[in-house]
């Protein structure tokens, strides 16, 4: 289940929740999409904190969309992964874009980078 | 502890978590840590996956078949499907390798799987199907009520 807000200066935050699968991620990637492409998107904030499992179709997930955003210089933040899933993110060289804090916190990070651009 | 299972399914992508959760119900008695049951509940989904989207491109129709057996604090088990089979299991084996981009697989596939499992085999046969067979030991249970 994805839950999805997007900000007015061009955040979006998508707050997973349940089993991410490769099932799952069929399911929400039209929806995850179609946020990231109205509106003028620069960042997307993935919170995980209520995610109860995810394999590595959550790594697909996460990387398309990571390729979406390319051409505008997009930044990724994952937020608060369980053990078992920052081991997979590190895996797959997504480590970096691993936080554990706040979305708040997390918008205000992307906010700076924004704002020195 | 001994126990035995043999699960067979339709290669249907609802039936990723049912196996997850048959898996994860399997194990229960061992009393695993929530990191041990997440590492395990991975492991199953990767290769069941495999096996629904690779093995048998989601035909519906035909069956993967988990078989498992638990032996004191370490179970065995393979999942195997009768699909296309694997042209090149070493490069199917390498981080990022995937041979469906356009569906998003990360190609990270086994790499989680031979990290998470203590050991990992991976027997294909173009034409005929694939048997990924791994085990995994748990860890001793600690006796909290003991320890006070």
């Amino acid at each position: 289940m994805a839950n999805i807000t997007q900000l007015e200066n061009g955040v979006v935050v998508i707050t997973l929740a349940g089993e991410l699968d490769n099932h799952e991620a069929n399911q929400i990637r039209a929806e995850v999409s179609t946020a990231i492409y109205t509106g003028k998107t620069n960042a997307i904030i993935w919170d995980l904190n209520l995610l109860g499992f995810m394999d590595s179709a959550g790594i697909g997930l996460i990387l398309g969309r990571m390729r979406d955003l390319a051409p505008v210089n997009g930044e990724t933040l994952i937020l608060n992964p369980s053990p078992t899933m920052e081991k997979i993110f590190q895996f797959s060289g997504l480590g970096d874009a691993i936080r554990k804090c706040t979305v708040e916190q997390a918008i205000d990070e992307i906010g700076g980078v924004v704002h020195e651009k | 502890m001994k126990n035995e299972l043999t699960l067979s399914f339709l290669a249907i992508e609802e039936n990723e978590a049912l196996a997850r959760m048959a898996m994860t119900c399997f194990i229960t008695p061992l009393d695993p840590t929530l990191e041990e049951i997440s590492e395990f509940k991975t492991i199953v989904s990767e290769a069941v996956t495999n096996a629904i989207i690779h093995g048998y491109e989601c035909d519906g129709k035909s069956l993967v078949t988990i078989h498992a057996t638990i032996e004191d604090r370490n179970i065995k088990m393979t999942v195997t499907d009768e699909g296309m089979g694997i042209f090149d299991v070493e490069q199917a084996m390498e981080p990022m390798f995937t041979t469906k981009p356009q569906m998003e697989r990360s190609g990270m596939g086994f790499t989680i799987m031979e990290s998470f499992a203590d050991c990992i085999r991976v027997d294909s046969t173009l034409g005929n199907g694939t048997v990924v067979t791994f085990e995994k030991s748990f860890s001793p249970i600690i006796e909290v009520s003991r320890m006070r």
